[in-house]
């Protein structure tokens, strides 16, 4: 039968001119980066190639190996812009670009680093904040980096920023001279705090910022223009991005340093344990939680157990009945299995959360109370409400790609079962997930679990605020509670931060347990994140300042 | 004219599949319940910026009015662009196309290598143990689930036994002590074109576990068929009389039979060609392959729909381009054909 | 010298022989005889499966927090999972769906498909043009990218899994019953009928459709294995059935974190896909050889 011969071979054809075609597209995939010596051009081995014709050179012999420090990361990049940037690709951003200044973990000798500021100050009244910035400080495109270009980027994330809500209170921006920055608020604010986030903070060469302003994907083909230590060499999406050292960094190198970094996004966290084991990478972003164990025991790894910033919360839809009880909501909250949980679906890497602020964050407090599993009170307490036997049905949601959340719906299933409250798991993308809670009430879940990190190092005006606080239009505040006390008692503690600290503090306490006591939520844990670093690596420092920033390639150096 | 109307018949009806196919995707796609722009700025996206980016990606029109954008698009060969990964669809497909092909090229050619043969000795040796030995092997290869045939293999052959690599196209280390110079992006042809032995070498072993998975299911079914074809036609009279005559049984075998059976089990080589494409979905996730069929379960998992729409337009217009070429190339050498 | 249509009784007396028929060959062949009772097996498994299994709540999902990741043990002949389910029990709850929705698939995909197929056979013409092209639509995309597709449309669960399946199986069986149905048409006795004048409805209820029964069963058999499958990999995927309900694909995705150490969580519901799928197969195998031992598919 000729025809399916010819089938055959038309199909091999047009398929391999479809991929030839494919194969010499000039990709933008690589970047403007300055011209290496080409014994080190790097090249994307999983790509479509790069717009480098084929050196003539034959089969290189292995080259004069430049240092090279493999790393798997689930993260991908959203975008490459700094100033849209708001998700996983901080993992990047962190190193190539910098901030003024940046938070130290807590418990540190110093509660910041000096960056591009090297030193600031601000007035009483907490509204005027003064800068002096580094001098001798230039982009990876050879800008140099003055008050202008912070001026410019600041101004730029405030205006357009994925989080430019961390700047709502800036007024305007003045530049007394060429290194000296001063910020105007409206309110008293901590910038040195705000100006320290991971989002919306960094400091870009104003070449670039024209470049955007004229064309908004000017960043998207990957490109980038931070003063950072590592400059980009190339990237393929959803593969890998590698780095090269930036030389002319402030910072200074010696040879400890690595001159690249490659970087291998691994979404499964398995393939990474495995690769590591393996020796194909140095280090993992990710380990399955179960796994961690056996690396305890292993002499070639040191394993750290960091607290993170990252906590989940449960809301309650508090307007649909009986949930709209507060005695019902406090009756279930003693109905979470909180060290189950922590075991079960988090292999013990957690700690009960006090409250939805997460622990060495401002401004957490261990006078925040916490409820415990004890069925005997969820019982008694149901009773009270008129719900001794349940008899409510409760629509439960989380997001499909955490598999955490997968884990321990069903414990929360069986253990409301016990109360006769029927229990519906719905997973779906966190997307979908939070576009049905955002929408219509009637619509919406009974339960909600969340997985949330604050944007910057200030769970007051972010957590307590974002998700517990009356908008009308709910963005995190997926209980759509509207408690009046609460909602002045924070403004209250929130303005008070810079001016008048303890007290503060203390006014937080209070509407932290005002807010547990009617437990529009339940405060599941706060994570620790597992990271397993082989000894052959020397620099690790975990900073839970930065979710999503594991690694500071310019700390990393092999170990003696 | 008979024969040009027959031309013009097939031309229009596979114009109509295409248009077919194209709205049928569109509108899958689109249905789908998830907010496209809070998808391309990330978690935590605020009203204001989706409100902003529906609008930038044209999300306000109404559904038939971005179908026309779409298709209008796609006539200047621009597929849109990938929520997830911010490059053009076109550029995502044609990058990670060879990485699938060199997959699916090399799993075909095992399954064609063990199929065929095995099938020739089971039709040979009708009866006897070889022939119950192969059909049993060959039923299994059509029974195994892909996904875990992948993961036992992953268990035996990287865990137990460290003898392959466990996922990937190409070691980590020797990216930059033996880097391939890409002319074709097929790897295995890269690597010998460039006479890197030890980066083919590496190549080739990436590539083994990955293809055995894939070739199972083909080369159960092709061997089968085999033998469906070569005891079809080894009962055929001229056989008989060759036999008559006192020809060798082998020659008989591998000779006269074979060659006649050869023809339907090439129709059949072509139809598993199309079983192992969608057997690739599996394959690639578990040894994190960058190839098509990875980029289709993301795009798939993710509600990428650009992403989507592209991976089914490409397959349709593959299949449907291919069999109009096919049936207008029958009916040139057939004229019967166009006038059924 | 009247034409004496024998038709009606026909069919009738033929299946009869045939089911005999079928019966006798199964018997006599080792290899379709055990198929033949795994199959048997595990559908009285997925009826009965809360009775059959040990821990049925927890086959159903319920968890058992104290039993996280045991060992195959007496208590436990598969173990238990990370939620210390009993491995066993959810292999055999998963039972349901793996075997009863796939049958539901392909009894719906018959349904639909047959008697299209047979419309357009028997018809020809312009009804027939209409619904070839709209089976070649469909059959345009390989069937389990379109269930996919579908099934991520429609959002994730076991019951848009099953409506994607069927809409991606359809056209298989129109196409198989329009063939079967144009070679019938040409056959004396269809032709014999319009001579008689039945009514054409009744041409192809009461002597099309049950002459394709026996090609419609071989296809539909080996196509259980295949749904079967289908379904398994779109569970394996995230796009079938969604936890805490088990399923033999699900549980397969869901063990593959602890698959070095924890082997048994992923291990015994693929082994169950593999044996159910190799008996449909071997089934379908034998029935083939019976129906129509000239055709290679």
């Amino acid at each position: 039968m000729k025809q399916n011969r010819l089938v055959i071979f038309i199909l091999l054809a047009v398929m391999l001119m479809v991929s030839a075609c494919g194969g010499n597209t000039a990709t933008p995939a690589t970047t403007e980066a300055p011209v290496t010596p080409p014994t080190e051009v790097v090249q994307p081995t999983q790509a479509p190639p790069t717009a480098v014709p084929p050196t003539d050179v034959p089969a290189p012999e292995p080259t004069a190996a430049p240092k090279v420090l493999r790393i798997a990361n689930t993260a991908n990049f959203t975008t490459w812009d700094p100033i849209k940037s708001f998700s996983t690709e901080a993992a990047y951003m962190a190193n190539m670009y910098e901030q003024l200044l940046r938070i130290n973990p807590p418990n540190s000798a110093e509660r910041f680093t000096p960056l591009l500021a090297e030193s600031w100050e601000s007035t009483a009244d907490g509204l005027t904040w003064t800068f002096h910035l580094r001098q001798g400080v230039t982009f990876h495109d050879g800008e140099v980096m003055n008050a202008n270009a912070v001026k410019l980027s600041i101004e730029a994330a405030a205006d357009h920023g994925g989080a430019s809500f961390i700047w709502w209170m800036l007024d305007t921006i003045d530049t007394p001279d060429e290194y000296t920055v001063v910020f105007n608020l409206t309110t008293p604010a901590p910038v040195d705090l705000i100006a320290s986030s991971l989002y919306s903070a960094w400091i870009i060469s104003p070449k670039a910022l024209e470049a955007v302003a004229a064309d908004e994907t000017y960043f998207e083909t990957g490109k980038e223009a931070g003063t950072g230590p590592y400059l980009l060499d190339s990237y393929t999406p959803d593969q890998e991005v590698v780095f090269k050292k930036f030389d002319n960094y402030w910072g200074g190198w010696s040879s400890d340093n690595y001159d690249i970094v490659l970087n291998l996004i691994v979404p499964e966290s398995t393939t990474q344990q495995q690769l590591l084991e393996g020796g194909e990478i140095d280090l993992a972003s990710t380990i399955p939680y179960d796994n961690v164990d056996t690396f305890k025991t292993n002499p070639d790894y040191t394993v750290y157990e960091e607290k993170s910033f990252f906590n989940y919360v449960g809301f309650f839809n508090t307007l649909r009945p009986p949930l709209d009880n507060p005695l019902v909501r406090q009756a279930l909250s003693y109905a979470i299995p909180y060290q189950d949980i922590i075991s079960i679906a988090f292999s013990g890497l957690g700690t009960q959360s006090r409250g939805p602020v997460p622990e060495g964050v401002w401004p957490w407090s261990d006078q925040v109370n916490q409820y415990t599993y004890d069925m005997d009170k969820a019982e008694e307490l149901m009773d009270q409400a008129g719900y001794g036997d349940g008899g409510f049905t409760i629509r439960l949601t989380h997001a499909s790609e955490n598999a955490a959340e997968a884990t321990f719906a069903p414990l929360i299933k069986d253990s409301f079962a016990q109360l006769g409250v029927e229990v519906t798991i719905e997973s779906m993308l966190f997307n979908q997930q939070w576009e049905q809670a955002k929408s219509d009430p009637a619509n919406a879940q009974d339960m909600f679990l969340l997985l949330y990190w604050p944007t910057y190092s200030d769970a007051g005006s972010d957590n307590l605020w974002s998700m517990f606080y009356y908008t009308e239009a709910p963005f995190f505040n997926l209980s759509y509670w509207n408690n009046p006390d609460y909602n002045s008692q924070l403004d209250q503690a929130i303005a008070n931060t810079v001016v008048d600290p303890a007290k503060s503090q203390q006014e937080y306490i209070d509407v932290m347990n005002l807010l547990v006591d009617q437990a529009p939520g339940v405060f599941f844990l706060d994570t620790k994140a597992p990271y397993v670093i082989p000894n052959h690596i020397a620099g690790f420092q975990y900073n839970l300042n930065y979710p999503f920033t594991p690694f500071w390639f310019y700390e990393l150096t092999p170990a003696k | 004219m008979h024969r040009l109307e027959f031309i013009l018949r097939r031309l229009l009806s596979s114009i109509f599949v295409l248009i077919g196919v194209s709205i049928i995707t569109f509108t899958v796609a689109r249905v789908i319940p998830s907010n496209a722009a809070a998808m391309y700025i990330g978690p935590k996206a605020r009203p204001e910026d989706i409100a902003r980016v529906t609008v930038k990606l044209g999300l306000d029109k109404p559904l038939p009015e971005q179908y026309l954008v779409y298709m209008g698009e796609l006539l200047h060969g621009d597929l849109g662009t990938s929520i997830g990964t911010k490059r053009p669809v076109l550029m995502e497909l044609s990058g990670r196309l060879p990485a699938t092909l060199e997959l699916l090229f090399t799993g075909m050619l095992i399954a064609v290598i063990v199929g065929v043969p095995m099938g020739v000795l089971s039709a040979r040796w009708q009866g006897k143990p070889a022939d119950v030995f192969v059909r049993v092997i060959a039923i299994i290869g059509v029974s195994m689930p892909a996904f875990y045939l992948g993961l036992l293999l992953q268990i035996l052959f990287f865990s137990r036994l460290d003898l392959l690599p466990l996922a990937g196209r190409f070691s980590n280390e020797l990216r930059f002590t033996n880097p391939i110079n890409l002319l074709t992006n097929f790897l295995l042809i890269d690597a010998l074109i460039m006479r890197n032995w030890i980066a083919l070498k590496d190549v080739a072993y990436h590539l083994v576990l990955p293809a055995l998975t894939l070739a199972a299911f083909p080369a159960g079914l092709i061997a089968r068929m085999t033998r469906a074809s070569m005891l079809e036609v080894m009962e055929q009279d001229y056989i008989r009389t060759a036999r008559a005559y006192g020809i060798r049984e082998t020659v008989i075998v591998y000779i006269y039979a074979l060659k006649n059976a050869l023809s339907p089990t090439l129709t059949v080589i072509g139809l598993t060609f199309a079983f192992a494409l969608t057997g690739t979905f599996f394959v690639e996730v578990i040894f994190n392959w960058p190839g098509l069929g990875l980029f289709t379960v993301h795009s798939l998992l993710n509600v990428d729909y650009p992403a989507i729409m592209g991976i089914t337009l490409f397959g349709s217009v593959m299949y449907v381009l291919i069999n109009l070429a096919v049936d207008l190339l029958q009916a040139w050498i057939d004229p019967r054909i166009s006038l059924k | 010298m009247t034409i004496v249509p024998v038709i009606s009784l026909e069919p009738e007396i033929q299946s009869r022989r045939t089911a005999r028929h079928v019966f006798n060959v199964i018997l006599r062949d080792p290899l379709s005889l055990i198929s033949t009772i795994v199959i048997i097996l595990f559908i009285l498994i997925a009826i009965f499966c809360y009775q059959v299994a040990p821990y049925p709540l927890e086959g159903a999902g319920k968890t058992n927090v104290a039993n996280s990741l045991l060992p195959p043990s007496l208590e436990h002949p598969f173990g238990c999972d990370k939620l210390g389910r009993d491995v066993l029990s959810r292999v055999i709850v998963g039972a349901r769906p793996a075997l009863i929705v796939p049958i539901g698939v392909v009894a719906f995909a018959v349904l639909i498909g047959a008697p299209l197929g047979a419309i357009a056979g028997f018809k020809g013409g312009w009804i027939d043009e209409i619904i070839m092209r709209v089976t070649d639509l469909f059959l345009a995309f390989p069937s389990l990218l379109l269930a996919m597709a579908i099934a991520s449309a429609l959002g994730r669960g076991i019951q848009n899994a099953a409506i994607a399946l069927i809409v991606s199986w359809w056209p298989w069986y129109t196409r198989l019953v329009r063939g079967v149905t144009i070679s019938l048409k040409e056959r004396y006795f269809v032709e014999a009928a319009q001579a008689i004048g039945v009514r054409e409805s009744v041409i192809i209820l009461r002597h099309i459709l049950p002459n394709t029964i026996s090609a419609i069963l071989v296809q539909a058999t080996v196509d259980l294995g295949t749904v079967i499958l289908a379904m398994g990999g779109l569970a394996f995927l995230g796009l079938g059935t969604q936890p805490p309900s088990p399923d033999w694909g699900l549980m397969v995705s869901e063990g593959r974190t602890y698959i070095l150490e924890q082997w048994w969580i992923s291990t015994f519901p693929g082994l169950a896909i593999f044996v159910v799928v190799l008996a449909f197969n071997l089934i379908g195998d034998t029935l083939r050889d019976i129906f129509d031992p000239r055709q290679y598919r």
